[in-house]
């Protein structure tokens, strides 16, 4: 009974959701009430159950059937990672509930707001603590479906909730997005990943006869797909979920337009749920594909070219969105570049731990890098939040010299800023640099060489944007926001800080968490990678971004330097620049070939083929071929017989009618001559015996 | 207990309720209301039925005919029927009520055109007909009395729309009511092609399906069957006819041939076409998975280069048949329930969306189209609210219980793919990516195009609540559906696998 209170964990924002719908007429206050509470129900319920697998070193599992044949569960299961995800996922979507509590105050949607927003943290645990991929999937779906509905809240489109610049165009393209514009795109690019999950899923169901995770952890599915000749095909497939929600190279554009919701929900997507599932969904399935390349020969080697693969798109995601934001100009956008490139840096994590160290060590370097990130990048969104709040625009440009007006949020950001750019002794400095300490470990020359880069460049851009916005010269008056705003966000520059600096304590007891997580029990082993370390990564990030972190922060902070004037003046530095604020044209691109080819084909295909092809053989060409038929039929046959019998037999019948006419002579001569040639007849025929007598 | 025929019961009070609609004193508040009954009680007697026998495999209604030569006449239900039946009268129940206000103003248009159409009580005696006509269609247990009740659905449909439709209505009426008729006697002549020599009935008067009844009769019996059925089913090529009559029937007759009668062909392509033939159509099969994916894409892409409303759904109909065709092509237990399924989450999605495009016909004095559409959600929360609702049923979106019929249907989809190897393996996934990205494309750029953006309509409100409250019925079901989802899908695969055995 005790152990059921912790199906709470995801219930209870479920039950948030119904709730707010109820109070659909109430106040702002007693909906927000019930929002934050049920969420908090499930922070306090999740943390009872994380103490219980910490003390007890065992899995809480909870089930009861929901829909047999797909074996989906009513279910919770508390292992190491999934306790630790649900601290992280609860927690954060608290706080930023109690911030939304003063930042939502007085828009629009009130309901739509609180009901989304607790129907997303819902879907988020679900996801997280389903004991099989059924309800997890749906959990998954839930979260799209909410961060749609939240990306394009203020869904009629006034241009201060735009991203991008109104009037820019790239190759044509539009480098400006309405929200319900960008709601369409996170959904349309998330789901293109979810069919293939979606057909991973429906694989393994296909060959284990189930969808749930301790059966298919086993990893004995790998040897019937290596079989089939499917392997490699069933793994990107059932990760192309994972990196279209976790917004991946080439499926990151939907991320970057997402800025468009309120800067709560953005902190909501980017620390707490939606992109983190992605990661989640890889980290749940390190522990299973060890175990799988163990289960038959063969596997290994498929399965570590996957990984080395996925370890080059994570890295090559981390380093694009790094150049993105070091020219962007609109302060949520820098932050949402950083998270799809921190988020490239976890899936490298993954990929490179794993195949240098194990599931243990695959689950420890992913997972700490999104513990830190999704600390310090909640605080730096909803900062962000009230430095918009407080100047009235989303642009750089019109902010700087806020450190004065606005103390504590300084401090908070800075706080927050520090660990992201991997300051030592800040918590993102430790697992940035155990990130590029496995790729190293596991040899991965590219992968390694781009993190190390992309150290660098994230600490020039968290200098430029702290410096932009809280150094320098002022824009006129702000002021700090009130304890409900402000609060959240301290709290957590605060606990980046502080988990920077318990970390070396910390991470033992992480390590020791993620041990109990469902399959890595077993299989401690790396996957055979001939790896060749790759020597002194680990210094030159550290020294790159410090060095780089302290010279961004004296140009724009103390010397002033505005390079726009240079770059405006070199020919090859502005094209440069257009090219990286354009996203490496990588928008235009799939405007121009997949939106506009399947524009193109949608209406060549409606003009051709359906109304030139089966409009015109069905409606035209049948209808004409019958009309035709039937008028050869009318002239040819019809015609003819009807003359056969309305003309020719009639007029025979006229003929025979007339002959026998010319013999009514009325003389009796006549008829006594007719009568005798008439007997005459009739003997004759007698006599010659033609007739029967 | 069992001597209860709740499945004739469950024709013959719609049957009562459309004779008595006849009566001369009856005005339209009653009406609705006596024809929305009637139907509910069929729902309940269905639900009561199944609850009671179908839920564990096929029951026969104690009260059957014997034909002869022809065989018998019973009604059965098993959790597929059950599917089909009570969603068609859980929709049909619903959109009755939704019909008196939707039909007063289509009243007042038609004589403002000056048409001279028959009034309230034929209207709903031919609504109803039609609706039990439906129900005893996926309940019959004999090719002849399928083909009867067929014939039954087509007559009042055709009259609905030569009388109501919008355009040009009775040339339209008149393309429905030819198209799908040559479907039928396709259907019929292959039908008795196997009839003649083998008997009528696919369901044994025991309540057996007499499977592999057909198996050695000419192959082009089994081939005009498909054909028939997929005319009916408005597959790819021979679609024609969909687009123009679910564009101009009346909405409330639109949102009952969309996703109810069409889906019909599906739900009986299996239970006769399968049952008597299962070697031939399992052989078959990759290329009924091919055409349905060529199907599903084809819609899509139709659908997106719409700007009717009404039109775009009738593409997007032939979309989600192909879906119902992907699932029985994949011949497997999770595949063809999903494909009932399925049936039931379209019937209801469906059924709201030619709703909300009839509410917004109602609302704004016949506008259809979208491009002269935009920004209503902020004037209109609920009817917003019920098309996502609407288009979340249709692209797999929990709360709704789209989300299980698209898995059952990716998952029959996929088992098929895998023993067929791998070439098919990526390339149905290839193509499924293609075809829900194109149904989610459409659907939520839809969803924009309509209610999102600066308000582009004069004069915008909230409709009734007439309209929109039927609606929303139906929704809640879908909803509902999802989370007591377990009585409708487990005795689905537990019945399919046990007619396909494996």
């Amino acid at each position: 009974m005790e152990k059921a209170l912790a199906l709470l964990s995801w219930l209870a924002p479920y039950a948030g959701s119904c709730l707010v719908l109820l109070l659909h007429r109430a106040g702002w206050k007693a909906k927000s009430a019930a929002a934050i509470l049920s969420i908090l129900v499930s922070a306090l319920a999740s943390t009872q159950a994380a103490l219980y697998v910490a003390s007890t070193g065992r899995e809480l599992h909870v089930s009861t059937t929901w829909v047999g044949a797909l074996s989906a569960n009513v279910s919770v299961l508390f292992d190491g990672l999934s306790s630790l995800m649900a601290l992280v996922v609860s927690w954060l979507s608290f706080l930023i509930a109690v911030y939304s509590y003063e930042y939502m105050r007085g828009e629009v949607g009130e309901t739509r707001y609180w009901f989304f927003f607790t129907f997303f943290v819902g879907s988020m645990m679900l996801l997280v603590l389903s004991d099989n991929l059924v309800t997890m999937l749906v959990g998954w779906e839930g979260t799209g479906l909410a961060s749609y509905a939240l990306i394009g809240h203020w869904f009629t489109d006034e241009e201060e909730r735009w991203v991008g610049d109104p009037g820019r165009r790239a190759l044509g393209v539009p480098m400006w997005f309405e929200p319900s514009h960008s709601g369409l795109r996170a959904l349309v690019f998330t789901r293109l990943g979810d069919v293939g999950m979606v057909v991973g899923i429906a694989t393994l169901h296909t060959v284990v006869g189930t969808t749930l995770l301790s059966e298919i952890s086993s990893g004995a599915w790998a040897g019937r797909l290596l079989a089939a000749g499917v392997l490699p095909a069933f793994l990107w497939l059932l990760f192309l979920g994972a990196m279209a929600k976790s917004a991946q190279v080439p499926f990151h554009e939907w991320l970057v337009t997402a800025m468009t919701g309120p800067t709560s929900v953005s902190a909501l997507i980017h620390a707490a749920t939606m992109v983190k599932a992605g990661v989640y969904f890889l980290l749940r399935f390190a522990p299973i594909l060890v175990a799988a390349a163990a289960a038959a020969a063969g596997a290994a080697g498929v399965i570590s070219d996957f990984l080395s693969s996925l370890a080059l798109i994570g890295a090559l995601t981390a380093f694009m969105m790094a150049t993105m934001a070091l020219v962007s100009r609109e302060l949520k956008l820098i932050l949402a570049f950083s998270t799809a490139s921190q988020l490239g840096y976890m899936f490298l994590g993954v990929a490179a731990g794993t195949l240098a160290g194990g599931a243990v060590a695959g689950l420890a370097a992913g997972f700490s890098h999104l513990l830190s990130h999704a600390v310090f990048k909640a605080a730096l969104f909803l900062a962000a939040g009230a430095v918009i709040h407080a100047v009235h625009s989303r642009f750089v440009d019109d902010m700087g010299g806020l450190a004065r007006d606005m103390r504590l949020t300084a401090l908070a950001f800075l706080l927050a800023g520090l660990s992201l750019a991997g300051i030592p002794p800040f918590a993102g400095y430790w697992t940035k640099d155990e990130i590029v300490h496995v790729a190293a470990e596991a040899g991965l020359l590219l992968p390694t060489l781009l993190a190390v880069v992309t150290a660098g460049l994230t600490a020039c851009y968290t200098a430029r944007v702290f410096s932009r916005v809280f150094l320098g010269e002022g824009h006129g008056h702000a002021h700090e926001p009130g304890p409900a705003m402000l609060l959240p966000y301290l709290a957590l520059g605060l606990a980046s800080a502080a988990l920077g600096a318990a970390w070396p304590l910390l991470s033992q007891g992480l390590e020791g968490l993620l041990h109990h997580t469902l399959g890595a029990e077993e299989g401690g082993a790396a996957l055979a990678h001939a790896a060749h370390h790759v020597p002194g990564a680990v210094e030159a990030t550290l020294l790159l971004a410090v060095t780089l972190f302290l010279a961004t922060l004296y140009a724009y902070g103390w010397a002033g330097v505005r390079p726009y004037a240079a770059v405006s003046r070199s020919p090859l530095l502005s094209r440069l620049h257009s090219f990286l604020y354009d996203r490496w044209l990588l928008n235009s691109v799939y405007y121009r070939v997949v939106v506009g080819g399947f524009r193109s084909l949608s209406s060549a295909l409606s003009r051709y083929v359906d109304t030139g092809l089966v409009d015109r053989l069905y409606h035209r060409a049948i209808p004409l071929a019958f009309q035709g038929a039937v008028r050869a039929v009318s002239r040819y046959l019809e015609a003819t017989w009807d003359r056969l019998l309305h003309v020719n037999l009639v007029s025979a019948f006229a003929s025979l009618w007339r002959a026998f006419r010319g013999l009514q002579t009325g003389k009796a001569p006549h008829y006594i001559a007719l009568l005798w040639a008439g007997a005459a007849l009739l003997l004759l025929i007698v006599l010659l015996g033609w007739l029967p007598w | 207990m069992s001597g209860v025929p709740y499945l004739w019961l469950s024709l013959l009070v719609p049957l009562a309720a459309a004779v008595l609609s006849l009566l001369p004193r009856l005005g339209k508040r009653a009406l609705a209301l006596l024809n929305s009954l009637s139907l509910a009680v069929s729902a309940l007697l269905l639900l009561a039925a199944y609850a009671l026998h179908g839920i564990k495999g096929v029951w026969l209604d104690p009260l059957r005919f014997s034909m002869g030569g022809l065989g018998t006449f019973a009604l059965a239900i098993d959790p597929m029927v059950f599917l089909v039946a009570f969603s068609i009268a859980a929709t049909t129940a619903a959109i009755a009520l939704y019909s008196e206000p939707y039909m007063e103003h289509r009243f007042e248009e038609l004589a403002h055109e000056g048409a001279r159409a028959p009034g309230w009580r034929a209207y709903y005696f031919l609504y109803t007909l039609f609706a039990l006509a439906m129900i005893g269609t996926v309940m019959s247990t004999n090719i002849i009395e399928f083909y009867v009740f067929l014939e039954l659905t087509l007559i009042p449909s055709f009259l609905l729309i030569a009388f109501y439709g919008y355009g040009d209505r009775v040339r339209i009426a008149i393309m429905y009511l030819l198209w799908t008729h040559v479907g039928a006697l396709l259907f019929l002549i292959g039908a008795l092609a196997v009839g003649f020599q083998r008997g009528f009935d696919f369901i044994s008067p025991q309540g057996a399906f007499l499977r592999g009844l057909g198996e050695g009769a000419p192959a082009y019996a089994f081939a005009l069957m498909i054909l028939g059925l997929s005319v009916k089913l408005a597959a790819l090529g021979v679609h024609m006819w969909l687009p123009y009559a679910h564009a101009e029937a009346p909405t409330p007759v639109s949102a009952l041939l969309s996703p109810n009668l069409i889906g019909l062909g599906a739900a009986m392509m299996f239970r006769i076409v399968y049952v008597l033939f299962p070697s031939t159509f399992t052989a078959a099969s990759p290329a009924l998975m091919a055409w349905a994916l060529a199907t599903i894409i084809y819609g899509g892409l139709m659908a997106l280069s719409q700007t009717d409303f009404k039109r775009l759904l009738a593409y997007s109909s032939i979309s989600q048949m192909g879906y119902l065709l992907l699932g029985l092509a994949s011949v497997s237990a999770y595949g063809v329930a999903g494909t009932f399924l399925h049936y039931l989450v379209h019937a209801f999605g469906k059924a709201v969306l030619f709703g909300v495009a009839g509410v917004l016909i109602a609302t704004y004095h016949g506008l259809r189209d979208v491009t002269r559409m935009g920004g209503l959600a902020e004037k209109m929360p609920y009817t917003a609210s019920l098309a996502l609702l609407g288009f979340m049923h249709i692209t797999g979106i929990p709360p709704t219980a789209g989300i299980w019929s698209e898995y059952m249907i990716l998952r029959g989809a996929v088992e098929r793919s895998l023993s067929l190897g791998p070439g098919w393996y990526i390339g149905v996934a290839a193509a499924l990516l293609v075809g829900v990205g194109l149904s989610t494309a459409y659907a939520f750029l839809t969803m924009r195009r309509i209610f999102y953006g600066p308000l582009r309509v004069e004069g915008a409100r909230e409709a009734q609540a007439r309209l929109w409250g039927p609606l929303l019925l139906l929704a809640a079901l879908g909803v509902a559906s999802f989370v007591i989802a377990s009585p409708l899908i487990d005795p689905t695969v537990e019945v399919v696998r046990s007619v396909i055995g494996g």
